[in-house]
This record gives structure tokens, C-alpha cells and sequence, in this order.
């Protein structure tokens, strides 16, 4: 926190319009110093206007940006003290690894034999061999090319680094392994960072704190667990993933009532303030067959399908009450019994209900 | 076919095609009647379809007329083989007598049917005339058609014409005309007319000394020049808006347009005198003669007799381009078909004066050295 | 191992790619290769000869190179220089307006630059003529307009360059278009984002990127100028002889093939030899990041 008591980046009340079309609408933010912040979204969310004007690539149409308590709304992106690291990765064709890394210090002026201690400085902080330094970024493979993009950000020495979905077009593993390496380089690093992505998934594992963006407006902002197990409505919680929902209203102080079904289910909290909403179970808590012996909310079903998931097995049960298909998901080492078309029972605790109003 | 030719012949070989081909014809090889067709190869405006559509019409013929623009091109095309392609070539009067005829080339025409045209001619041209005939005076080789004194060029408003013609080509090198004149790059005619600037007579066998005077007269003519082209109609225009008074080689050939356009400014002067015994202007002579194609078309010497006749005549004279006295004018009947307007373009009022100043057209035989040091003197030009 | 290598060109030659050119190859060679060895065969046959079965001679060149062409020569190559200069300075903005600015108003600028080359350049020169001479459409206007007569450039040699420029712009502006087209925005975005400023972003990213469309417009507005006749005849008055004009006088009024060979020869290797230094110190591939 800076002395001023003001947070280090904050957003009040900023709007972006393009015509008639409100692209953020009055979202309000605080992101801390040192900080791995994350934005995630769906496509058309934001996002990306959103970083635009983080950057200064853009400017808002009202509302201010403040980084440590200054408005910096009508700063151009050259003379912030921020960086971004491109979704294309932006790398110059025409100049080598270190020509790149380089950039930012030849256009300050840094004189070259300094400029090359850097280089190399950053060459092996982010694991790459010094003698990539003549090579051109073509040759280099994803992964190594968006560790250049990355060097070339961190010599730049910003306060707050942006990074636009840098890891989208990659395969799976190589993600999961930068994942980890970019949390461990903020982590070196101490520096601020902001992060876009449309994957919550993504999010989850590096971030210090999650803001969700939803057509323009910030709909929730916390910590990963915060997002994973308080999430603040049905979008939120969809969008983590696959999830069992129905819809209810509240029956007594403890349990509410399926809409569709009359069903009751008991929750474990106070159901003080609530009357009417979503119950929301994710797969991993539901439990099947003799596993749901002396559980309070329970349901026969059909057994219609099921998925292996390499370590987990998805289970698809059809509901006899109102033929609503239940995904269940249980470890592949503890199979179960029953086989497709077998009449099974699934069912939850009363503490992993998670409880959205409407 | 080709299996059988050696190298060069193969070389011709192509020429011909190519000829052909820019003909808009592949040449009958194959000794296939040629009754009903005709090439010619001819100096613009016998290729006008003026001239050639009622002879396509009468003799119910399929006519084709490459134009041509350099009298040494020509000859060097059948020399190089296009005899087989062409029927007549027409171009100026030296070339006949003294080269295609003697490298067999052209073959002579019928004294009997043609010489007594010669007779209606104008009366320089009546027979035996002497570039129609070979060396011996035994062979008709051609007909005479348009002709035209050729020296240079001059805005009256400016320059008048009687100082134009006492100073003849001297009249270039006055330093008062320096930047004031151009120069019409028709090379060959240049390299004449500076000969005559410097008191040489281009067609006989020069001295070194005469030679040296002639390459110092290139110089200054092009270094006082303020425009040089190719191109008569550029040059008429800059005479006509003021840009120059005059131009270095010219005659009724390249006035006539502007003069029949309204421009009677603008005219061709023959000088008074010069060093040509005595002479100082120089005129030239279209001859048509008959190629010596080893497949003869009967229609060549018809075509012959074709433009003779009044109304082709006229329509040789005023075809597309240029307009130039015919030869043919001597008769009345050719006479009356030209009204004052057209006359007057011509610069018929003058002709026979500027005739009796002139020389024929002939050839240097010093041309090829008179030729270097004019192109180094047109790229030493100092502009 | 002579069956060997015989063998393998024989595989060579079945592949489809090779048998595919083969048409190709056969017609450049003929219509391309062919005439070009002709020229070249031509050079070395004695003065005045209209054949190319004479013993070769080197009497050409030395008749070259002792007379005055080298003022022929250095004409054209200085004003192949200025007139590509000029070229630069003047379509690099238009191709970047075109290329990032006018949007769908680049399309009606390539029309208007491409819709004069439908038209005969000759004539289009002519109308320069009618515009620029002497109580041409210029003067007679400030004339008429301001009382001022203004004997035009008409015959000069800035006559020949404003030709020049005129009527090689598109063979510059299009090359340039496409090659500033070429370059992502974001690369100038990340540029400026890292601190570079306009001029900087211009020097560093924009025209190291555009150096292959600037090459190639170079190069092609350089052999073209070289090769160009008509704007020193038709807007110079001839006040220069470009060599081109020297080499088709060689060709016509003097009669002398192997000399108009020599000048071609020497003109094609020279300007071959410059486009290969040229290619040689800046190499393409490196900087569209092929290698």
C-alpha cells in the first residue's frame, strides 16, 4: 500500500463506449502492489478493452485510472510505467532474442555493453540458453518464445505487467508448465501483475486474487477460493466448470424445495435472507451407489452414462423425479458396482451445497 | 524443314516470321497461286486503307502494307530474306539504282507499260528519269510519287523567309539563334544537313579535313539546340507556341500538317545557295519499285499503275500524317483535284523554286564515320 | 557410378514438380533466355554485321569504352537515382495512408494512381507537354491569372525527372502499400508500449519491416528508370541522352547491331550487378524473419 493510503492501481467507476455499445460499464476496482491479479471472462466480456486502456492503448469515456493515487487516464501507452505481454507475443521478426530483450533499454538509452549484461541477466532467470541471445525468435519454439516476450517485458522494469491471454494458443501441458513458471517469476520478481484469460481454470492456479468480468460489469472479485466456493451467482459458478443446478426456493431455515420436483434438500447454513435461487452441487462432492448411506439429500436415478477422466470417472444419471441428468465424479480406483442402465442413487452433503439468489 | 539449314539461314529464317507475323500474315511458302494477293512495304500513307480499300475493291485483292521507318532498315530487311515476303517497297530514290537492284533485290518493270506514265510526270521527272533507271539506262526500276525539298523549318513571324533562305543552315550557327531552334532527330537527314552547314557536300567521298568540320558543326548545332525529337508534331507545337523559332531538318513533309491545320507560319525553307555545286537545299523522291519475290504476285505491277491514276494519286498526297507533292501534279487532270487550302500546305507556290535550289537525296559514303561522331556529339551535348 | 548418376537424374527428372516446370522452363528459355544470348552473341561480332557468324571480336567494347558513353551512362544512372529518391520521399506517406489510415478510401486512391496506367504513357506525356509548354495550360493560366509569364521547365532536365517521378509513382507505391500492410499493428502497439516514441517505433519496428516492399519498389522503379527513353525525348527535348536512347540509335540510324549489343550488355550487367550488391547487403529473408 502507498503512503497516500490509496491502492497502487485503481479503476473508479470507468466506462468504455464505442458508439452506442457500452464495452465496460462503470467498473470499479483496486488491485495492491505486488499483487497477481487476474481478469477472466468469456469473449466479448471486456477484457480486452479492459487491458487497452490499462496499457493506454485507449482511453476511457469516463471514470479514472490511478496508479498510486495519480490519474494517468490520458497518459499514452510509451510513457507508462506499465508493460504489456501480448496475446501474439508482438516479438520483432526482424531482430534477434537479445535484440528483443533489448528493445526497451535501447529506446531508453541504456548504453549496449549494459544493455547486454541485462539481457543475459534475464536470459537465464527465465531458463533460456545464453547462446539464444543471435538466434531470431522464429526458430524458437512456444514456449521458448514466450519466455523472450516475458524478458523483454521484465527489462523494461515496469511497475505493473500486463499479460493479454499469452498462453491461449498452446497445448495443455506446455500452459499448465508456464502457468507454474510465471507464478514462480512473480514470486522472484515481486512486481505487480495483471492478468487476462478467459479460463478460470487458468486463473485459479496462479492467481492472488480473481476479479470476474461479465458483459462490461465486474460481477465478483476475490480469492480463488473465494470464487471457487462462494461464488456470487449461477454465471459464476458455471464458469468454473461443469455443475449440477436446480432451481429452489426456501422451505424452512434449513432446507429449501426444488421448484420443479417439490423435492426438499437440507442445507447446512442459515438460510437467513434467502428465498428463492439456485442450488448449486459440483460433480466431485456428489457421491453414487453405497457411498450416499445415511446422506440427507438423495435421489434415485438411472445410471445413462459414463466418461473416463484419466485419474476420475464422470458419472451421467438420468433423475426418476424429473429426468434432469446429474454429473457425479469419483476417483478411478474406487469403481463402482453398477453398469449402464442400473438404477443407482446419488446424493451430497448438506455443507457442500452452494446457494446463489436469483 | 529446319533439319536441313544451317545456322544463319535459320537466323533469316526467323526474321521472315517475325515479319510475317507483324504483318498480321504467315507468307505462303508453298508455291500456292498468289493471284489475289499483295504485300507491301512502304513509307506511311500507302498503307492508308484511303489509298488501298478501292484497290482491294477492284482487283477484288487481299492487300497488306507494313510501314516502315528507315530506308537502311528496309533494304537490310531483304537483305536479310524478306524478299519471299513482300511484293513492292517503296522508299527513297538512291537506294534502287544503286543497291537493291545491283544485289538483286528488285527486278525491273515493263518500259513499254510503264515509261509513258512518266510523261505526264512533272517535267524534272520526264523520261529516261534517272534514279527509275539502272546503271546501264536499259531497266525501268520503279515509279515516282511524292517527293519534297527537305532542310529546315522556321516560324515566318519570327524569322522571314527570304533571310532564312540568303543564310541557309548558317543560320543555325549564329550565335543569336543559340537556344532558339531544335533539332528533329531524323539522324541520317541531320548528318546531310550539318554537312551542308559546314560547306561539305554529303554525298561525295569526304577528306579527313571535311569530316572534322563536319563533327565541329554537330556540336555546335546540338549545343545550341533547345529541343530535340523525333517527333514532328511536338516540334511543330513548340514552333507554333513560341518555344523556338526554327528546326534543323525539315521540309514540306513536316510543315504540311501544321500548315494545313491554319499554321501558315510555319514553313520548310530551301536555302539559296550551298556547297552542293552551288546548291544548298536537298530533295527527296519516293521510288516504288518491285521486290524480286521468288513467288511474284501479279498484282504488283497493277498496284503500280493503280497510284498513277488521278484520284489515287491525290489520295497518295494527302493520306494520313503528312501531306506531300506527287509527281503526278505535272498532269492537270492530278492538278485540279487539289483545291487552294491544300495547295497552299504543300507550299506549292515556292516548289519549283525550291527545286531548282536542291540536290537529290543520295548517299554518303562516309555516312558510318559522319555517324559517330554525330551520336558523340548528341551525348556531349553541353544542355 | 556414371550409371549411378544417371540414374539419379533420371529420378530427378520423373518428379512431378520438375516434370511441372518443364513447359515453363522450355518457354523462358526460349523467350527469355534465347533472345538474351543473342544480344550477348551479337556483342562479340565485328562492327556493322548482321549476322553472328563472323570470328568474335572484342572491338566493340574497347569502340565503348573509349568513346563518350560514359555520359550516356551516368545520366541515366543519376537520374535513376534521383527519380527513386524522390520516389521514396514521396509514396512512403501515401503507402502508409493507404496501408493503415484511409481505410476504405484506399481503395479509390489505387484506383485513381492504377486508372493512368490504362492509358499510353506517350500520351500521357504529351499532356505533361501540353501543360508545361510555353503558352501552355500553366503559363497561359498564370498569365491570365497572376500577369506573371513563366517559361516552363519544358526541355530541362527537373522536365525529364517530373516525368519520370509521374509515371513510375505506382511501381513504388504499390510495392511499399503492401509491404507497410505487411507489418501487424501490434508489433508498433508493442513497441510503444515499451517506451518507444513515434519517431523511434518508425526507425526501429516500421521501416526495418518495410524494407522488403522498399526494396523491391527500389529496384523495380531503378531498372525501369534506367531502361526509360520516351520522358528525356518527349519532356527533355532530349536535354540529356539517356543510354537507352543511345541504344536504340545503335540499333537504327547506325545501323550497328553489335555495338547497340555492347551498350545493352553493359547496361543489363551493371544494373544486374547493383540489384545483386543491393540483395546481397540487406538480406530479405532475415528481415521478414524467414531464417
Amino acid at each position: 500500500m502507498s503512503a497516500s493510503g490509496s491502492s497502487f492501481l485503481e479503476l473508479k467507476g470507468v466506462t468504455k463506449k464505442f458508439g452506442d455499445f457500452t464495452a465496460l460499464d462503470s467498473v470499479s476496482l483496486k488491485i495492491e502492489e505486488g499483487e497477481f491479479f487476474t481478469l477472466v471472462g468469456p469473449s466479448g466480456s471486456g477484457k480486452t478493452t479492459m487491458i487497452r486502456l490499462l496499457v493506454g492503448m485507449d482511453a476511457p469515456t469516463s471514470g479514472d485510472l490511478c496508479l498510486q493515487g495519480e490519474v494517468i487516464n490520458d497518459v499514452p501507452a510509451n510513457k507508462r510505467p506499465t508493460c504489456m505481454v501480448f496475446q501474439s507475443l508482438a516479438l520483432f521478426p526482424h531482430k534477434s532474442v537479445g535484440g528483443n530483450i533489448e528493445f526497451p533499454l535501447k529506446i531508453a538509452g541504456v548504453p549496449a555493453d549494459e544493455r547486454r549484461k541485462r539481457a543475459d541477466q534475464l536470459l537465464e532467470q527465465l531458463r533460456l540458453p545464453l547462446n539464444y541471445y543471435d538466434r531470431s525468435p522464429n526458430q524458437c519454439s512456444g514456449g521458448e518464445r514466450q519466455r523472450i516476450a516475458l524478458a523483454r517485458a521484465l527489462a523494461f522494469d515496469p511497475q505493473i505487467l500486463f499479460f493479454d491471454e499469452p498462453l491461449s494458443a498452446l497445448d495443455y501441458r506446455l500452459r499448465k508448465t508456464l502457468e507454474k513458471e510465471l507464478k514462480d517469476i512473480h514470486r522472484e520478481t515481486g512486481k505487480t501483475f495483471v492478468y487476462i484469460t478467459h479460463s478460470l481454470e487458468e486463473a485459479m492456479v496462479m492467481s492472488d486474487r480473481i476479479g470476474i468480468l461479465r458483459d462490461g460489469r465486474m460481477i465478483q472479485v476475490g480469492t480463488p477460493d473465494d470464487i471457487y466456493n462462494r461464488p456470487k451467482d449461477k454465471f459464476v459458478a458455471q464458469f468454473m466448470g461443469e455443475v449440477n443446478t436446480i432451481d429452489v426456493r426456501r422451505k424452512t431455515k434449513t432446507t429449501v424445495e426444488c421448484e420443479k420436483t417439490g423435492a426438499s434438500f437440507k442445507v447446512a447454513k442459515d438460510l437467513e435472507g434467502f428465498s428463492k435461487g439456485f442450488l448449486i452441487i459440483r460433480p466431485e462432492v456428489m457421491k453414487i451407489g453405497a457411498a450416499t448411506k445415511g446422506l440427507p439429500n438423495t435421489m434415485q436415478g438411472v445410471l445413462f452414462n459414463d466418461y473416463a477422466l484419466g485419474s476420475r470417472v464422470q458419472y451421467q444419471v438420468r433423475t426418476e423425479a424429473d429426468n434432469q441428468h446429474w454429473l457425479v465424479e469419483r476417483l478411478q480406483d474406487d469403481p463402482l458396482e453398477s453398469g449402464v442402465g442400473d438404477k443407482v442413487i446419488i446424493g451430497w452433503r448438506p455443507a457442500d451445497s452452494i446457494l446463489v439468489s436469483a | 524443314m529446319f533439319g536441313r539449314q544451317n545456322r544463319r539461314n535459320f537466323l533469316q529464317m526467323t526474321g521472315v516470321w517475325a515479319a510475317a507475323a507483324a504483318a498480321g500474315s504467315v507468307p505462303n511458302f508453298a508455291h500456292a497461286a498468289r493471284d489475289k494477293e499483295l504485300n507491301i512495304y512502304c513509307w506511311e500513307g500507302y498503307n492508308s486503307d484511303d489509298v488501298l480499300d478501292p484497290f482491294r475493291r477492284e482487283f477484288d485483292a487481299t492487300v497488306r502494307a507494313e510501314g516502315l521507318t528507315s530506308d537502311p532498315d528496309a533494304v537490310n530487311r531483304l537483305r536479310a530474306g524478306e524478299t519471299k515476303v513482300w511484293d513492292l517497297i517503296n522508299v527513297n530514290n538512291p537506294w534502287a539504282r544503286e543497291m537493291m537492284y545491283p544485289e538483286g533485290l528488285i527486278r525491273p518493270i515493263s518500259r513499254e507499260r510503264f515509261e509513258p506514265m512518266f510523261a505526264d510526270m512533272m517535267p524534272q521527272f520526264h523520261p529516261p528519269y534517272n534514279w527509275a533507271m539502272d546503271a546501264s539506262g536499259e531497266h525501268l526500276l520503279g515509279m515516282t510519287q511524292r517527293f519534297g525539298p527537305f532542310n529546315f523549318v522556321v516560324n515566318t513571324d519570327k524569322i522571314s523567309r527570304e533571310m532564312a533562305e540568303d543564310q541557309g543552315f548558317k543560320l543555325f550557327l549564329d550565335p543569336a539563334m543559340k537556344g532558339r531552334y531544335g533539332v528533329l532527330t531524323y539522324d541520317n537527314w541531320n548528318i546531310y544537313h550539318m554537312c551542308v552547314a559546314a560547306d561539305v557536300h554529303p554525298f561525295k567521298e569526304h577528306t579527313a579535313a571535311e569530316i572534322e568540320a563536319f563533327g565541329g558543326v554537330a556540336r555546335q548545332v546540338f549545343n545550341g539546340a533547345k529541343i530535340l525529337t523525333d517527333d514532328l508534331v511536338q516540334m511543330n507545337l513548340a514552333l507554333i507556341n513560341g518555344e523556338i523559332d526554327a528546326y534543323f531538318t525539315g521540309g514540306t513533309y513536316t510543315a504540311s500538317p501544321a500548315r494545313y491545320d491554319g499554321a501558315k507560319n510555319v514553313r520548310g525553307i530551301t536555302p539559296k545557295s550551298g556547297p552542293m555545286d552551288g546548291k544548298g537545299g536537298i530533295v527527296w523522291i519516293e521510288l516504288t519499285s518491285v521486290v524480286n519475290n521468288p513467288d511474284p504476285s501479279p498484282l504488283a505491277d497493277e498496284f503500280l499503275a493503280y497510284v498513277q491514276r488521278p484520284d489515287a494519286s491525290k489520295k497518295v498526297a494527302f493520306a494520313e500524317g503528312t501531306y506531300n507533292p506527287v509527281t503526278q501534279m505535272g498532269s492537270d487532270a492530278v492538278l485540279s483535284q487539289f483545291d487552294a487550302e491544300e495547295l497552299d500546305a504543300i507550299q506549292w507556290d515556292t516548289l519549283e523554286e525550291e527545286m531548282a535550289n536542291s540536290v537529290d537525296y543520295d548517299i554518303n559514303p562516309d555516312y558510318d564515320k559522319m555517324y559517330d561522331l554525330y551520336s558523340a556529339a548528341k551525348r556531349e551535348r553541353e544542355s | 557410378m556414371a550409371q549411378g548418376s544417371t540414374n539419379s537424374f533420371l529420378r530427378w527428372l520423373r518428379q512431378p514438380g520438375v516434370l511441372a516446370a518443364i513447359p515453363a522452363s522450355v518457354f523462358l528459355l526460349i523467350g527469355f533466355a534465347g533472345p538474351l544470348v543473342m544480344v550477348v552473341a551479337y556483342s562479340f561480332m565485328p562492327s556493322k554485321t548482321f549476322t553472328l557468324m563472323q570470328a568474335p571480336t572484342l572491338e566493340n567494347f574497347t569502340s565503348v569504352f573509349t568513346d563518350s558513353y560514359y555520359i550516356s551512362f551516368s545520366w541515366s544512372f543519376f537520374l535513376a537515382l534521383v527519380t527513386v529518391g524522390l520516389l521514396l520521399a514521396i509514396t512512403y506517406p501515401i503507402a502508409y495512408g493507404m496501408a493503415k489510415l484511409f481505410g476504405k478510401w484506399a481503395n479509390l486512391v489505387t484506383l485513381l494512381v492504377a486508372l493512368p496506367l490504362l492509358i499510353s504513357e506517350n500520351i500521357r506525356l504529351f499532356g505533361w507537354v501540353l501543360f508545361l509548354l510555353k503558352n501552355g495550360i500553366m503559363d497561359g493560366s498564370l498569365q491570365t491569372l497572376f500577369g506573371v509569364s513563366a517559361s516552363g521547365p519544358l526541355y530541362t532536365v527537373p522536365a525529364i525527372v517530373l516525368g519520370l517521378v509521374y509515371v513510375y509513382l505506382p511501381f513504388m507505391l504499390f510495392p511499399l502499400v503492401i509491404g507497410l500492410s505487411m507489418i501487424p499493428d501490434t508489433l508498433k502497439e508493442a513497441a510503444s508500449d515499451l517506451g518507444a516514441t513515434r519517431l523511434q517505433i518508425f526507425r526501429e519496428v516500421e521501416l526495418p519491416l518495410s524494407m522488403p516492399g522498399i526494396m523491391i519498389g527500389c529496384i523495380l522503379t531503378f531498372i525501369l528508370t534506367l531502361g526509360s527513353l520516351a520522358e528525356s525525348k518527349i519532356l527533355g527535348g532530349q536535354a540529356v541522352v539517356m543510354i537507352a536512347d543511345d541504344i536504340e540509335s545503335a540499333f537504327t540510324f547506325a545501323q550497328n547491331w553489335p555495338k547497340g549489343s555492347v551498350l545493352s550488355v553493359l547496361l543489363i550487367a551493371l544494373s544486374g550487378l547493383i540489384v545483386f550488391l543491393l540483395f546481397r547487403r540487406i538480406d530479405l529473408d532475415k528481415i521478414i524473419g524467414k531464417r
